[in-house]
């Protein structure tokens, strides 16, 4: 079960981690706290954990480490010049992460439909629901938001209606 | 070395069969051969993996393409709509799992067989202009008592329905239990007059040979099963195969071509090991089993001046009529949870499609069964609901989207015909190669202007039968512009008795070279309705038992 506790812990973790910034293997210290940034509007903290307590970062980091995604990473390093340029028209600023959320709103529905955009959007979903031995989903976040506690065996009756169904015969 | 399994045959000396591919087919080849005591090498691209090596991992599936295999793995393809086109470059576009047991290890275990009409549609409803639809040389009567083999020796768990052909004997297992998006795809499908029933399934609903019955978790489609309930080649016939102590099972062997001998008899097949070390086995005859797009592939590469255009090829139509099956998707959300993720992908269908009206002005028909959207696994289903759904694609309302979807979603899903075309083929893409140098498949691919009617039909039926079922939010999705890839891949070296427009006789032996037998979803003459894994099957039983009697006419 995931606990309160067990939430803030992983949320204290993750923003420790990512304040020291010496344990990315592939992103540099930037690149990390502007994705991450990014990450935790995509999926924010609210009444529930979100992209960053589920430590999506990580597993940014992991995958885009892998030589397949050298491009990838390419396009994201640029993606992000491009993104801080309208970070400093609008708000004079030199990063993302430093934007108050409503700021960073804006910048993001500015880029929203950029393939920088998306594939940050696509690697923070990725990180919110692959298994935690990618890095992300930790404490199976990811999962207990959509409502799988746990993710392994199941029994009839499996929803309402079928539930329904048995009662009723047909 | 390559991971080597049972008997170790030397290469330099002839064994009885080489067989290439241990899918589907290869798989109920390897055991059927082995087992009547011949000697067998069964040639694998992919790994052995066995159930300790599968779990939930959508990561690794889907986005590394751990089973797929694609471009990561050096294995690009490439696609083209039209043969004027450039072909583009791309990861994957016939999709298939490269592992002992082939695509059995990952399907979703729809088992539905073909019927009577599947096998002599173009006698009956006639041919169609600018096509290749024709009848099947064999009939229903020809492939039950094999389909009844799969039923047992594979294990399928169903319930004899209303439309279902004639069988001479029940299923082995009773049919999986109902789910949420079931019920209502079967209330609604009453209310509107229809005879919905149980979706056969090559899924254990309780323990047959030795195998354990389904554990629900919901990964089968794109998975293999960690509990072995999941009836693949891999778990239901290789066992048997390397128990017989006559068949090697060589992994991580990449065959890049058939050699044939001055007669035109097939004498070695070509193929490298693990290291990349060039290995040839020699063979008293060869069996083909590497599915719709590996297996015209290899035999265009097999050419030689004997065979200009390819080993088997005289009749030009090696590659030739790729049959994707359409597809069509419905979804609607309910106010009380589905949990359509759960258990096996289908457990009820509407057959009463099967053929639609020739008065609507097209040919087609197919089939209709209830499922979680995106296949019911969460990053597939976090990744695409925004595209289903509409809604915001981030921010805290996709959150809340994303939590409460996930549960109370359904889909109805319509599984349909294609059309055979010369145009829509396999062949050798002329630039770009795999890590082995072979030729990269090449897949030119536009369905049929019925086969896109057909799925808009079954489109329609669908959304009519989500607002019977009382869904809200209704939405889908039809291939309106034609598909891009598939893992259906159907009718590139297809059957028939005239060698002038067909590449296997009516026993799978090619009609070119008289000890080359070619048989996987590439044998298909017409498509189905969408499910062809029992029918392919069925075709490896009845294939080998013709192989089988006449190696002891000594006819090979």
């Amino acid at each position: 079960m995931l606990t309160v506790p067990a939430i803030m812990t992983a949320c204290r973790d993750a923003q420790q981690a990512i304040l020291s910034g010496d344990e990315f293997q592939t992103l540099t210290e930037e690149e990390a706290n502007e994705f991450a940034a990014m990450a935790a509007r995509i999926i924010p903290s609210d009444e529930t954990p979100g992209a960053t307590e589920a430590g999506v970062i990580y597993f940014m980091d992991n995958v885009l480490g892998d030589e397949s995604r050298a491009e990838i990473l390419e396009s994201l390093k640029s993606g992000m010049l491009e993104m801080q340029t309208v970070v400093a028209l609008d708000y004079n600023a030199p990063y993302f992460h430093t934007l108050d959320a409503t700021q960073q709103d804006a910048v993001l529905r500015q880029i929203e439909t950029t393939p920088f955009f998306n594939t940050i959007r696509y690697l923070t979903v990725a990180g919110m629901f692959s298994l935690p031995e990618y890095g992300g989903n930790r404490n199976d976040i990811g999962f207990q938001l959509i409502g799988i506690p746990g993710h392994g065996a199941w029994s009839p009756p499996f929803g309402f209606y079928d539930a329904d169904y048995m009662e009723k015969g047909e | 070395m390559a991971e080597a399994s049972g008997p170790s045959f030397p290469t330099r000396e002839e064994v009885d069969f080489v067989i290439i591919g241990s899918g589907a087919a290869g798989g109920v080849m390897a055991k059927e051969l082995a087992t009547a005591g011949h000697s067998v090498v069964l040639l694998e691209q992919g790994p052995h993996l066995q159930a300790a090596d599968f779990n939930h991992d959508e990561w690794g599936n889907d986005h590394n393409q751990d089973h797929m295999w694609g471009a990561p793995q050096g294995h690009p393809q490439t696609f083209r709509k039209s043969e004027q086109d450039q072909a583009e470059e791309r990861s994957t576009v016939c999709g298939y799992a490269h592992n002992v047991g082939g695509s059995s290890m990952h399907f979703s275990g729809n088992f539905w067989r073909f019927r009577p009409i599947d096998f002599m549609e173009a006698s009956v409803r006639g041919t169609i202009s600018g096509t290749n639809f024709a009848d099947w040389p064999i009939s229903y009567e020809d492939l039950e008592p094999y389909y009844t083999k799969v039923d047992w020796e594979v294990g399928v768990s169903g319930l004899q329905g209303p439309w279902d052909p004639p069988r001479s004997r029940e299923y082995p297992c009773p049919p999986m239990p109902i789910k949420g998006p079931d019920v209502l795809l079967e209330r609604a499908a009453k209310s509107m007059g229809l005879t919905p029933y149980p979706a056969p399934v090559a899924i254990l609903s309780q323990p047959h040979n030795g195998r354990p019955g389904c554990i629900h978790c919901g990964f089968c489609n794109g998975f293999g099963c960690e509990v072995n309930a999941k009836s693949s080649s891999l778990v239901s016939m290789i066992p048997l195969a390397l128990e017989s102590g006559n068949c090697e099972l060589r992994t991580y062997s990449t065959v890049f071509r058939i050699e044939t001998d001055d007669s035109g008899r097939a004498t070695e097949v070509l193929y490298f090991d693990r290291e990349g070390n060039q290995q040839g086995q020699r063979t008293r005859a060869v069996v083909l089993c590497a599915n719709g797009a590996e297996t015209p592939r290899l035999l265009l590469m097999s050419e030689s001046d004997l065979f200009p255009d390819g080993l088997a090829n005289s009749s030009g139509m090696v590659g030739k009529n790729l049959m994707f099956n359409g597809y069509s998707t419905v979804v609607g959300m309910f106010d009380e949870e589905v949990n359509g993720y759960k258990s096996v992908p289908a457990s009820r269908v509407v057959h009463d499609f099967y053929e639609l009206d020739p008065e609507l002005g097209f040919y087609g028909g197919g089939g209709i069964d209830a499922r979680h959207p995106s296949r019911g696994t969460p990053l597939n289903f976090a990744l695409s609901v925004d595209q289903m759904l509409g809604g915001p694609s981030w921010g805290s309302e996709f959150k809340n989207n994303l939590a409460y979807q996930f549960s109370h979603i359904a889909a109805f899903d319509g599984h349909t015909t294609s059309l055979p075309l010369e145009s829509n083929n396999i062949t050798l893409d002329p630039f770009v190669r795999d890590r082995w140098e072979r030729p990269a498949i090449r897949c030119t691919y536009m369905d049929h202007p019925d086969d896109i009617a057909t799925m808009e039909w079954f489109y329609n039926k669908s959304v009519e039968l989500m607002e019977a079922a009382g869904g809200s939010n209704i939405s889908g999705f039809y291939a309106e512009n034609g598909q891009e890839g598939n893992v259906h891949l159907l009718g590139t070296c297809r059957m028939g008795s005239d060698p002038a427009t067909s590449v296997v006789d009516a026993n799978h032996r090619s009609h070119d070279v008289s000890n080359l037998f070619i048989c996987d979803g590439s044998s298909l003459v017409t498509s189905g309705r969408g499910q062809p894994t029992m029918t392919i099957m069925a075709l490896a039983f009845r294939a080998a038992d013709l192989i089988n009697q006449a190696a002891q006419r000594n006819e090979i």
